[in-house]
């Protein structure tokens, strides 16, 4: 009888005696606990509900979002044409003062729906002209909707998307219009043109940052030599005729740079392209602004699986742009990753020797359980306290002594003495130390004694036991711990807005530049980005796709650092299970 | 009132602007000159303030930033509150408030360093009071406003607008209550309306206070019996401006740039940029440049993109020279 038939049969049973014996059903139903295993069971499958309904909502809204949509183009009763692409729809009730204007065809269909009309909201782009980008519009006024071939949805590098036609594209002087003006050429031509646009990019943010950088640090050595032997001495001079040499070769090295941007600039403008909104307004504007374009009404699967995929690539690699509504978030993945990783490497070693000592060494006795008690509520503080203090005691004090000692050059500007990567790390590690120290201690607690004893009466010393017994078998409880601590970490935003994260921070903390790792450089973080797009970016609706997507990625960053660290715990469990045959 | 009147009076002096009503784009007054880039800028600059500023500042350090492609620029925005202390420690060079100073800020400012912040105007908002779409008020005073924001209703009101029916609605909309939405203490805006709207009374305790003038939108645009205030670039097509008069039973001005510069639209504003100048130093061409970027073409246009309105060339001209950039 394998297990799985025996609990059948414990089950049966007493069913089978409740029909025999009905008289005592009711005291019965509470004894065998039926109504609890029914509870139970339903706070599980309620709990699950609530994750899977949230994970099902954000990876729904975050996948659909970069799926290109068809452009309608519809004209009102009053002969005014829209065209944008339908974002969501709702009925609505139609008030008094709307259906005063209405005609009576319009009024009677409206009260045979009891009252209520139909409304699509349409992402009619194209802010620079309308100072709006989307629009209500309601069903009774409308004439007809159509897909119209020759709609293109067209994003730029600013302002937002354009929705119209592509009517001419100028290149040397000479105008190429209507028929020669075919997709493919514009493909070649935009292709051309980004090369250029990423060419200045390259040379602009990339060589002349370089230049700059070295700038800086030559400018800062005089300030230097000025702290360190008076305003008027010698060796200031010196060093200033140093810097002047070495800044007049970098002056040299940013001209040549420069002109080289200009000449690729000046090339740039020559090919301009003609857009014209549905009404017919044109706009005329680089080729190279252009980030993508396609005909919305005209594309094949495969085209749509392309633009879905390449809108995705540059959320995912790209810089963010327009206050972070478009474009990509590398940084914020970046600093989303940086920071948790240094966060578990501070808050690793903490945890576990704190742990180590309050279970091993520690005489258990009213101290340590006051320290104990303390450790736990320290998990119950709210994180925005460890914000001020991270903020007080680390970039303030902390931070403000480190630039008063190292980087008095730097001063008023502070280096370390404000919020960075470094104090966002501390400050993280500090509010998710008591949990690895709770689980530490459980994990060491469960190694049996015996285990311990037998290793002393080898001739083992304590720190010998610890290490080579006690420690790789309560590897996999620690490594629950340093799990569960990075989950909490990676999420939280609250205390991170007051030590270092920013909305646009222009490096990462990592460049080619000694020492190669710049903790003390503010940072962006996913989380904050989502906040920010969310809650402060000027059109909410334009930015609440993009809240959805990098939710979704937010959540699959924290997956996959999860992931990795079950797949390392359970290497360690394995390898605890060899060695114990 | 005095405030709004000298904006009125400092956007007409000399304005020639011809904006036409909705449905037309704003243009950037055509009397400021395009930027003409200068060499030898480079270094790094930090702002530190107003939310409502946030984007704009982030917008500006985009373009000043193709200009001048190694200027680094950092952006925080917290609230008009956190510019001036950061001003003071020197831990940012631009302080973006949404408000003018306190005196007790300028105060501490000036036992620091000995002289009073400087500030441009970089922009006009007006201060817009939305409500959902749906709903069909035409025209709200500042009295009826204040009797629905405010318990203390120092504008005068008889009694608290509860429902929508005290507000001048009628129909289903009467005797349903309002909902109100605002902005947190740290905000500029916050400051602001409470001077001007609610003529320095107390909020009413059922204001939800979100943590951004855009969170104010979608609060609003999600609850039908909202009303909330905030700058009129946050407006989406879910929300509408109400026009507001200065007194009932006057006419009412929608929130739009002509009616901001006209002085006609009573809860409009400057958006504010604090710098630390030294009177007896010139600034120098990091910080300079970006000030004259702010009041090129360019820098004014990016107003236009974040949904604010420029400011006249006359009032660039006057904040230029005040800050020695002519």
């Amino acid at each position: 009888m394998n297990p799985g038939d025996m609990m059948e049969a414990v089950a049966v049973k007493p069913a089978t005696r409740v029909t025999e014996t009905r008289r005592s059903y009711e005291s019965s139903l509470s004894a065998r606990g039926e109504p609890f295993l029914w509870g139970f069971g339903g706070a599980l499958a309620f709990g699950v509900l609530l994750v899977v309904g949230f994970l099902v909502l954000v990876t729904w809204n975050g996948i659909t979002t970069f799926w290109p949509k068809p452009i309608h183009v519809v004209t009102l009763i009053s002969g005014d044409l829209v065209a944008g692409e339908p974002t969501r729809s709702e009925p609505f009730k139609v008030g008094p003062e709307r259906m005063a204007s209405l005609s009576e065809a319009a009024k009677a269909k409206i009260a045979n729906d009891g009252g209520f009309a139909h409304r699509v909201l349409l992402r009619t782009g194209n802010f620079d002209l309308y100072n709006d980008d989307f629009r209500w519009v309601e069903d009774y006024k409308i004439e007809k909707t159509e897909k119209p071939v020759g709609m293109f949805f067209i994003e730029r590098q600013e302002w937002g998307a354009f929705v119209g036609g592509i009517k001419a594209l100028s290149k040397d002087g000479a105008t190429i219009a209507g028929e020669e003006l075919s997709l493919d050429l514009l493909h070649k031509e935009h292709q051309a043109a980004r090369r250029r646009f990423d060419a200045i990019h390259d040379i602009e943010k990339g060589a002349i940052g370089d230049v700059n950088y070295e700038m800086n640090q030559e400018r800062l050595k005089i300030r230097k030599a000025v702290l360190k032997y008076g305003d008027n001495a010698p060796e200031v001079r010196v060093v200033e005729a140093e810097v002047e040499r070495e800044a007049s070769a970098l002056r040299g090295r940013f001209d040549a740079l420069a002109a080289k941007a200009q000449e690729i600039k000046g090339e740039d403008a020559k090919v301009q392209v003609v857009l014209n909104d549905i009404n017919g307004t044109e706009k005329t504007m680089p080729l190279s602004l252009i980030v993508r374009f396609y005909p919305a009404n005209e594309l094949s699967g495969l085209d749509k699986i392309g633009i879905y995929l390449s809108r995705w690539g540059e959320f995912l690699v790209d810089d963010p742009r327009e206050a972070n509504t478009e474009g990509g978030v590398l940084p914020a993945i970046f600093g989303t990753f940086a920071m948790t990783l240094l966060m578990v490497l501070v808050v690793a070693p903490f945890g576990v020797v704190t742990a180590l000592y309050l279970r091993e060494y520690a005489k258990q006795g009213k101290l340590v359980s006051v320290v104990r008690i303390s450790v736990n509520n320290l998990a119950g503080v709210p994180s925005i306290v460890y914000g001020v203090f991270g903020l007080g005691f680390f970039a303030y004090i902390v931070g403000g002594g480190i630039d008063a000692l190292f980087y008095p050059e730097r001063l008023p500007n502070p280096t370390f003495g404000t919020g960075g990567l470094l104090w966002a790390a501390l400050t993280l590690a500090l509010l998710t130390v008591p949990v690895v120290i709770v689980a530490t201690e459980e994990a060491l607690a469960a190694v049996p004694k015996s285990m311990r004893e037998g290793s002393l009466a080898c001739g083992a010393s304590k720190w010998q036991t610890i290490r080579n017994i006690v420690l790789p078998r309560a590897m996999p409880g620690i490594m629950t711990g340093l799990i569960l601590a990075m989950a909490r970490g990676a999420g939280e935003v609250a205390p991170l807005m007051l030590v270092g994260v920013v909305k646009l921070a222009p490096e990462l903390p990592i460049d080619g530049f000694w020492p190669f790792v710049h903790l003390e450089r503010s940072f962006m973080h996913l989380g904050f980005h989502i906040f920010d797009v969310g809650f402060q970016s000027r059109n909410s609706e334009a930015g609440k796709p993009m809240v959805f997507v990098t939710t979704l990625l937010l959540i699959a960053l924290i997956a996959v650092m999860n992931a990795t660290a079950v797949v390392i715990r359970n290497r360690l469990k394995r390898k605890f299970m060899v060695g114990h045959f | 009132m005095k405030k709004t009147t000298a904006l009125a009076a400092a956007l007409l002096v000399g304005v020639s602007f011809t904006t036409q009503a909705n449905a037309q784009a704003l243009t950037v007054d055509p009397a400021i000159a395009p930027y003409k880039k200068v060499s030898g800028v480079s270094g790094s600059l930090k702002s530190i303030g107003s939310d409502t500023l946030n984007n704009l500042m982030t917008l500006w350090a985009e373009g000043y930033n193709a200009m001048y492609p190694n200027v680094k620029i950092e952006i925080e925005g917290k609230g008009s509150s956190t510019a001036p202390p950061a001003l003071i420690a020197g831990t940012s060079q631009f302080g973006p408030m949404s408000r003018p100073m306190k005196a007790k800020e300028i105060e501490d400012f000036e036992k620091k360093n000995g002289y009073k912040p400087s500030a441009i105007r970089s922009a006009v908002d007006a201060l817009a009071v939305f409500v959902h779409k749906d709903n069909p008020i035409q025209c709200l005073s500042l009295q009826q406003v204040d009797a629905i924001f405010s318990k203390t209703r120092k504008g005068g009101a008889p009694k608290q607008a509860a429902t929508w029916g005290d507000a001048g609605l009628t129909g289903d909309w009467a005797n349903k209550p309002v909902s109100l939405y605002g902005r947190n203490s740290a905000s500029g805006t916050y400051g602001y309306f409470k001077e001007e709207a609610l003529f320095n009374g107390d909020y009413s305790d059922s204001v939800k206070e979100q943590p951004g003038s855009s969170a104010v939108v979608q609060g609003v645009a999600s609850d039908k019996y909202a009303i909330g205030y905030s700058g009129v670039g946050y407006k989406t097509a879910d929300v509408r401006t109400v026009p507001i008069s200065k007194k009932p039973g006057e006419k009412c001005y929608d929130a739009n740039a002509e009616n901001a510069y006209s002085g006609n639209y009573p809860i409009a504003r400057f958006l504010y940029v604090y710098l630390n100048k030294n009177p007896n130093q010139a600034m120098e061409p990091l910080r300079g440049e970006f000030v004259r970027y702010v009041f090129s073409k360019e820098g004014q246009t990016v107003v236009l993109k974040d949904g604010f309105f420029p400011v006249t060339s006359a009032i660039a001209h006057e904040d230029l020279a005040k800050l020695g950039l002519k």
